[in-house]
């Protein structure tokens, strides 16, 4: 019985050994994902084209200029811009931000109401335009202005403390999700094909005519792609880990216990797939909604659950990557034991149970 | 051109027969419009927030309302002790934690500057970032709504040596509440057509390769450039009627209307259009099968969504990746629908994009032709 399942496993061996080309995508592709969101997104912006527009000429706003050129942020780049300009500078996109000093600068600095400075950002990319205006204020507030007004201490004082990832680096963040994105791409994604392939084929009918059980069917097709979706992961956490230098703070026994559970997950939801679609097209097409997009935007992959409307955030407890998520980046990240994630690991063995039976029954069904 | 009348015909008669096409094109892409216009949201709202309150003062008190009311946090709770604060951000349950010393009332009033405490879960620095410069402008506008009574000036908190120091008035032009939608519903439309052109295009080909039809139409007196054009002209056709419906469903679902002229984004969309359709075209060569043609389509869809500059600032990319992003189309047609749509730009300041673009069609377009021939020979 055990020899059945082997031999349809080795079958399925050759089949991928076959088409090197999308083994080679199915590799390829995580590595390089993770390099671009390793390297490519961090939200440390530098170098923004600024431009002054200088109404006071006064040795205060001369040296409020020069703050923000010694910056690596700004970088002064449109020179004897007017005010009426500036649409037009946006609109080229010579810059993206304008700061005008008003005449009066010098004198209210001094005074009691303390002096403003005009900063008009191109806001077409919010995200941007956020850390602009931030970053304003901070160099603003840094200013050691030569007129010093009656110093007094401050009321009190605030000391963030970030905690887990201290340099907020963008690749601790990235790394545990990408590994939730791959996984169950890659698993729900071979694993449907390849049952959908034999279909189209015709080849399922031969099988099942055989003395062989479905379910050794299944089993036999499944493992070789749970092999590859888990190397894949492994293959991210390991280069990952190196490359970017994000710290395992937990066990890494556990993680890959978690990424087992997680890719059950991703084969059972293949299997069921599988049975709806008719051709490999179809099944490729179905897989791709289903994972990629749920799992990309509504997990907290990138994008914080909490700012997303109610109704949708909803919709992120039955995507199996919020879960999983939470418990990867737990223990890559905060060290979590089992004792803080059983909450995460119980829904996520919850789904494997439902979509499994889901699958078989459907699987069955079809075969009837 | 008759004859590429006649395969233009046939094209659309194809299309027309395949249902799938109709959800393809025209249902997923204004569900996922829907869908992700609401959940890509790089704003942070609702952050479950914490206090761990030692002093129980009302100015304590009245800080903690400041945090309650603001929309950027949620009250998940108070604890007595930071030890059971910090268990709470082990277990994600909170992601920032409000610390208020003891004898912090009584320092306020003597003058000796107490020092709050800020726990931020790191995990998301992004989402830290912007949290922590939430809570810091929270702080100080509490700071100077207290100094006033007290005769002082509101100084900055992170620099206690207190000097005068302008402050920063902000004019947030296009988009003054900073919504991001306003930034990646047009931009999603831009891919919503390269999903159309290159993918469709892509396996359109290779099914007429895997089927052997399109080795029966090499042989009729057709050529090769009229071959191709039939099958691109189509696909562009659908996918200027999907951009056309697609700007309408951003004014209807997210009131986000067109600024600038709607003829310049339909003459740039369709040179945009040129470079994904020769992209397809070039993949279905390098294919055999209908399931690798969609393994490259998707990679470069991938790739090129990861570079367009739309979720991550290209300026943020180091160099290497930046120089990538200038073969990359859906770069420049970003640019393009975000200008047109937001800052109503002309096409003075959009001719860069347009050669951009045409140049990487042409030379997309030359290497699938050349490919092509070489694959029937």
């Amino acid at each position: 019985m055990k020899s059945i399942t082997l031999s349809i496993m080795r079958k399925e061996f050759f089949h991928i050994l076959r088409d090197p080309q999308s083994l080679l995508l199915v590799v390829m592709m995580p590595l390089v994902m993770l390099l671009l969101f390793g390297y490519a997104i961090n939200l440390e912006l530098k170098s923004i084209d600024a431009a002054v527009i200088d109404e006071s000429h006064s040795p205060a706003s001369r040296e409020f200029v020069e703050r923000l050129t010694a910056s690596d942020f700004f970088r002064l780049s449109a020179q004897n811009l007017a005010l009426d300009g500036i649409e037009t500078a946006f609109q080229s996109r010579q810059v993206k931000c304008v700061f005008v000093i008003p005449q009066d600068y010098a004198r209210r600095l001094v005074s009691s109401t303390g002096a403003g400075i005009e900063l008009f950002v191109d806001a077409s990319d919010p995200n941007v335009a956020a850390f602009i205006s931030g970053y304003a204020s901070q160099i603003a507030s840094a200013d050691h202005g030569t007129q010093k007004a009656a110093s007094s201490p401050s009321l009190f004082l605030v000391d963030p403390r970030i905690l887990y990832n201290p340099d907020m680096k963008s690749a601790d963040f990235f790394v545990p999700g990408l590994i939730a994105v791959i996984l169950i791409m890659i698993s729900t994604l071979l694993t449907s094909i390849a049952i959908v392939r034999e279909k189209e084929t015709g080849t399922i009918e031969q099988l099942l005519v055989s003395p062989v059980k479905p379910y050794q069917i299944i089993l036999g097709k499944v493992m070789p792609y749970t092999a590859i979706g888990f190397l894949d992961g492994l293959l991210i956490l390991v280069i990952g880990a190196l490359l970017f230098s994000v710290p395992i703070q937990g066990s890494f026994a556990l993680v890959l216990l978690m990424m087992l559970i997680y890719t059950v997950t991703g084969i059972s939801l293949g299997i069921l797939v599988s049975t709806l679609a008719k051709t490999q097209a179809v099944a490729m097409l179905i897989a791709v909604i289903l994972t990629v997009l749920p799992t990309t935007l509504l997990s907290g992959f990138i994008f914080p659950i909490t700012s997303i409307p109610v109704a949708l955030q909803w919709v992120t407890n039955i995507v199996p990557a919020t879960h999983f998520l939470q418990i990867i980046r737990g223990i890559i990240l905060k060290g979590n034991g089992i004792m803080e994630l059983l909450p995460q690991t119980g829904i996520l063995l919850g789904m494997d149970l439902l979509l499994i039976l889901l699958s078989v029954r459907s699987f069955r069904a079809r075969l009837d | 051109m008759k004859k590429l009348l006649v395969v233009v015909k046939k094209e659309f008669r194809q299309i027309r027969r395949t249902k799938e096409y109709f959800g393809v094109v025209f249902v997923a892409p204004f569900v996922m419009l829907l869908v992700l216009g609401s959940a890509i949201t790089t704003e942070v709202k609702h952050l479950p927030f914490g206090v761990v309150d030692l002093d129980h003062s009302p100015q304590s008190r009245e800080l903690v309302q400041d945090f309650e009311t603001s929309t950027a946090f949620r009250a998940a709770g108070s604890w007595k002790s930071i030890a059971e604060a910090v268990q709470q951000l082990d277990e994600s349950r909170v992601r920032m934690v409000l610390v208020v010393p003891e004898h912090f009332r009584r320092d306020l009033a003597e003058g000796k500057s107490p020092s709050l405490q800020l726990l931020i879960d790191g995990v998301d620095g992004n989402s830290a970032g912007v949290a922590m410069s939430y809570a810091t402008q929270i702080l100080r506008t509490a700071q100077a709504r207290w100094a006033k009574p007290l005769g002082r000036a509101a100084v900055s908190m992170l620099h206690p040596e207190g000097r005068a120091s302008p402050h920063i008035v902000p004019h947030m032009w296009f988009n003054p509440n900073l919504e991001s939608s306003w930034n990646f519903v047009p931009g999603l439309l831009g891919i919503m057509l390269i999903i159309v052109t290159t993918l469709l295009t892509a396996l359109n080909l290779v099914r007429e390769r895997e089927l052997g039809t399109l080795d029966q139409i090499m042989v009729t007196p057709l050529g090769k450039i009229t071959l191709l054009l039939g099958k691109i002209i189509p696909f562009a056709i659908l996918g200027m009627l999907q951009l056309s419906v697609g700007v309408l469903a951003c004014g209807l679902f997210f009131g986000i209307w067109m600024k600038g002229s709607f003829l310049l984004l339909l003459t740039l969309a369709l040179v945009f259009c040129f470079s994904t359709l020769a992209l397809g075209i070039f993949v279905s060569t390098l294919a055999k099968t209908q399931q690798q043609a969609m393994f490259f389509a998707w990679f470069i869809m991938i790739f090129a969504l990861l570079m367009a500059g739309l979720l991550v600032p290209i300026e943020n990319m180091p160099a290497a990746i930046q120089l990538i992003t200038y073969l990359n189309p859906l770069r420049y047609f970003v640019t393009v629908l975000r200008e047109i749509f937001l800052k109503g730009t002309g096409l003075p300041h959009l001719w860069v994009e347009a050669l951009a673009m045409t140049g990487i069609g042409l030379a997309a377009m030359g290497a699938a032709i050349l490919r092509f021939q070489k694959r029937l020979e």
